[in-house]
């Protein structure tokens, strides 16, 4: 007899609300017919706001047979989509309502991935994993093919599409290959290993294809190669939600599952699957960033930014797997993945007011190059400032955010005795400071291009760009609140 | 009886849908009158032009119908293994696929109302 | 003898399968392709009723075979290829890549399943796979990614007449 608990029905309140968000908005558009539609990004923080406030509300425990866990670390997992999606529906209604492209269905979409991105982490069980996953996915392909015509948008779309279902394939086909080993889709049971001894290698196999689907959606190198397309020909508002929300969740279920197969796989030490963890972390941090230096178009830059990046997260998720600094790696993970969504979305924010508002989705080939924003400081100061904030964030320049989540993670990574990766990370940081900073040399010290138009802005981007600034600095300054909730969250995870 | 044997009855019945299907053909070419005209010898396609080119462009307003069928064509899916037990699943169970349902009635509303099941 | 029979009638639905895959892949007009797609699914349904996983079955016929063919095929009409769209079947060296790629891959997962062994497979109760059985995990153990995947159908009604309605 199927018996919900209460608990049950608490521990899924986040996403439950974010959904039924997405639903009421979705009929909303079609019932409400008056046309306008300045309340619909006001709904969407609202019930992300309320779904992030309800995140603490769960008593903590595994719910609906053990297949989802609601804990502090789903619980921070929860509050930073949330406060995503609430940033990147202020981003959107300005960088829409310029293009007349407002509809109820995209903010229904973004609440629907953000409840797929709640469910994600808290799933303890990879058959869980792969629906949300997939919630998570249809709903940013739809909203990635939002402005249908021109040639960036379709190719973007479609490219994200395909390898997105392609990654998706091999989850599932490893998620089976772990069942045939274990005879369990859970996590708990999978981290107990194999069956029977000689089934061993069918779990490893099985473990790696998982590990090989998740890569695909935190754009890890050698499976990035969808990522700046995607991020380029993508609307901008909604290139920002995918490079915090999608990064954020499928971090947390790779973390998760990535300690199960520690776990199952005998520890950290002789396995190989940490060197394969390790080699990932290497590749996706050197390519991430020497990829980003020649870009001139600053979106496409900040497409390969967010590779550098997954490279860096998946460094503290690789030193994870060491019981001694778990919690450390783990927490710091967790800021990283904070502290990136508020910079990211702030960066994308300004590139979006800045783009041409001409015909939808017919941007002309430079309609990102760093030439828009020569001279900016004298044409929008504020603009300019918050743009800077973001760069020196993702920079790790301190004292921003971005400079104590780095901190964090190459700790855990040294703690851990990956001392070269630590390195490379070190190293790999101060390339990035040099196309970071090109961008801010560029709105200070270059003079403006003739009727150069100073772009969008509007009430609700001046609040969403406020609230991202105050964020990357006071994670920065006084990180302390933030960074032992996300302690307190990584102590729970095993 | 083995779980084989219990499938004896289902081969049966397909074996005499292959020998009807085969005997009503054959006897009707061997048996029945030959007169071929032109107008008989050409493919019959309920009544449209049957002259063209064979892959004629359809509208994308199609694939919306289809997909949208696919959705719905899943859901049918669900909703049998639960009518098979019923009453063993009790309230808990008419509960639960009431969520799901109604997930997919505020969906199915939506489609309704934006006009995608209209033949533009 | 009951053993021996099942077996005859595994290979009655096995080599058509494997024929009619290899025709999916091999297959120059991608109508035909669809349509050694269906007559796969259906003798993949036979293997799966050999099974006794009965809902599986059901299911690979009523949307695989009826309902996702049917998307297939409008997707086929609707990018309307032409005979010298095809011509252009060379190799390229991705493509290549990829065929060692995924030869890789299946050696490594074929070599780790010979690895596994003799496997004792644990007896599962005679109802095991039957609509019932299913049923009964689909709404006790399986109950949350049941009730997850109305919300992944909600998503695909929204996605599809977003991506595809002419105006929205």
């Amino acid at each position: 007899m199927p018996t919900v608990s209460s608990q049950d029905v608490l521990a899924l309140a986040p996403v439950a609300i974010l959904a039924l968000g997405g639903i009421a908005l979705l009929l909303s558009e079609v019932f409400l017919t008056s046309g306008k539609r300045g309340y619909q990004a006001f709904l969407t923080v609202l019930f992300a706001a309320t779904a992030g406030l309800t995140a603490f509300g769960a008593t903590p425990g595994k719910v609906f047979a053990g297949q989802a866990t609601a804990d502090a670390f789903s619980a921070f997992v929860t509050i930073t989509v949330s406060f995503g999606l609430a940033l990147a529906a202020l981003v959107s209604a300005s960088w829409l309502d310029a293009r007349g492209a407002e509809r109820g269905e995209f903010y229904a979409l973004s609440l629907f991935a953000a409840s797929g991105m709640s469910l994600l982490g808290m799933a303890s069980d990879l058959l869980v994993a792969f629906v949300a996953i997939e919630i998570m996915s249809l709903s940013t392909y739809a909203l990635a093919a939002w402005m249908r015509r021109g040639k960036k948008p379709a190719e973007a779309a479609f490219k994200y599409f395909i390898l997105g279902a392609f990654s998706s394939a091999l989850l599932l086909y490893g998620t089976s290959l772990v069942f045939g080993a274990t005879g369990s889709t859970l996590l708990s049971d999978v981290a107990r290993g194999p069956l029977q001894a000689g089934g061993s290698a069918l779990l490893s196999a099985g473990l790696v294809l998982v590990a090989a689907g998740l890569a695909f959606k935190v754009a890890a190198v050698p499976f990035h190669v969808w990522t700046p397309d995607v991020y380029e020909g993508a609307p901008t508002p909604v290139t920002a939600f995918m490079a915090a929300g999608v990064k954020t969740a499928a971090f947390a279920i790779l973390a998760r599952t990535v300690l199960a197969a520690y776990a199952a796989t005998g520890g950290a030490a002789d396995s190989a699957f940490p060197r394969v963890l390790a080699v990932l972390a290497l590749l996706t941090m050197l390519v991430g960033n020497l990829f980003a230096v020649p870009q001139r178009s600053v979106k496409r830059m900040l497409a390969y930014s967010s590779i550098a990046h997954a490279g860096y997260l998946l460094l503290g998720v690789l030193a994870a797997g060491l019981p001694a600094v778990r919690e450390r790696a783990l927490s710091g993970v967790l800021f990283y993945l904070a502290s990136y969504t508020a910079s990211a979305i702030g960066a994308f924010a300004v590139v979006g007011a800045l783009e041409s508002n001409g015909q939808p989705g017919d941007e002309p080939a430079d309609a990102w190059d760093l030439e828009r924003l020569a001279g900016l400081s004298r044409r929008r100061p504020l603009l300019a400032f918050a743009m800077t904030v973001f760069m020196l964030s993702l920079a790790g320049v301190p004292p921003t955010a971005g400079f104590v989540a780095k901190l964090l993670v190459f700790q855990a990574a040294v703690g851990a005795q990956y001392l070269a990766l630590a390195v490379v990370g070190v190293l790999t940081s101060a390339l990035g400071a040099y196309y970071y900073l090109r961008v801010v040399v560029y709105m200070y010290m270059r003079p403006a291009a003739e009727g150069e138009p100073a772009g969008v802005t509007s009430p609700v981007l001046s609040v969403a760009l406020a609230v991202a600034v105050a964020a990357v600095v006071v994670l920065g300054i006084g990180s302390e609140p933030v960074a032992s909730l996300a302690r307190a969250a990584a102590a729970v995870v095993r | 009886m083995t779980p084989l044997e219990s499938y004896f009855p289902l081969a049966v019945v397909f074996a005499l849908a292959l020998v009807l299907g085969l005997a009503l053909v054959g006897l009707a070419a061997l048996l029945g009158p030959r007169r071929p005209s032109r107008v008989k010898e050409a493919p019959f396609e309920c009544g449209s032009d049957p002259v063209g080119d064979a892959r004629g462009r359809f509208g994308v307003k199609f694939y919306v119908i289809a997909l949208l069928f696919v959705v719905f064509d899943i859901e049918a899916v669900f909703i049998y293994p639960w009518a098979v037990q019923v009453r063993e699943l009790g309230w808990n169970g008419f509960a639960t696929m009431a969520v799901f349902a109604a997930t997919l009635v505020a969906g199915l509303a939506y489609v309704w109302k934006k006009g995608a099941l209209d033949w533009e | 003898m009951a053993d021996r029979a099942e077996l005859w009638i595994f290979l009655l639905f096995a080599i058509p399968l494997v024929i009619a895959a290899a025709g999916v892949v091999a297959a120059r007009n991608p109508v035909n392709a669809a349509m050694s797609l269906v007559a796969a699914f259906f003798f993949l349904a036979g293997i799966y009723v050999l099974l006794v996983a009965h809902l599986v079955a059901f299911l690979q016929i009523l949307v695989y075979a009826g309902a996702i063919m049917v998307v297939f095929l409008f997707v086929i009409m609707l990018l309307q290829l032409h005979d010298q769209d095809m011509q252009d079947a060379k190799l390229k060296a991705m493509q290549w890549g990829g065929i060692i790629g995924a030869s890789g891959v299946l050696t490594v997962v074929a070599l780790a399943i010979q690895q596994a062994g003799e496997i004792h497979w644990k007896a599962v109760p005679e109802s095991f796979g039957t609509v019932k059985a299913v049923g009964m995990l689909l709404f006790t153990q399986y109950l949350l990614p049941f009730e997850a995947t109305s919300l992944l159908l909600l998503v695909a009604i929204v996605g599809a007449v977003v991506v595809a309605k002419q105006r929205i």
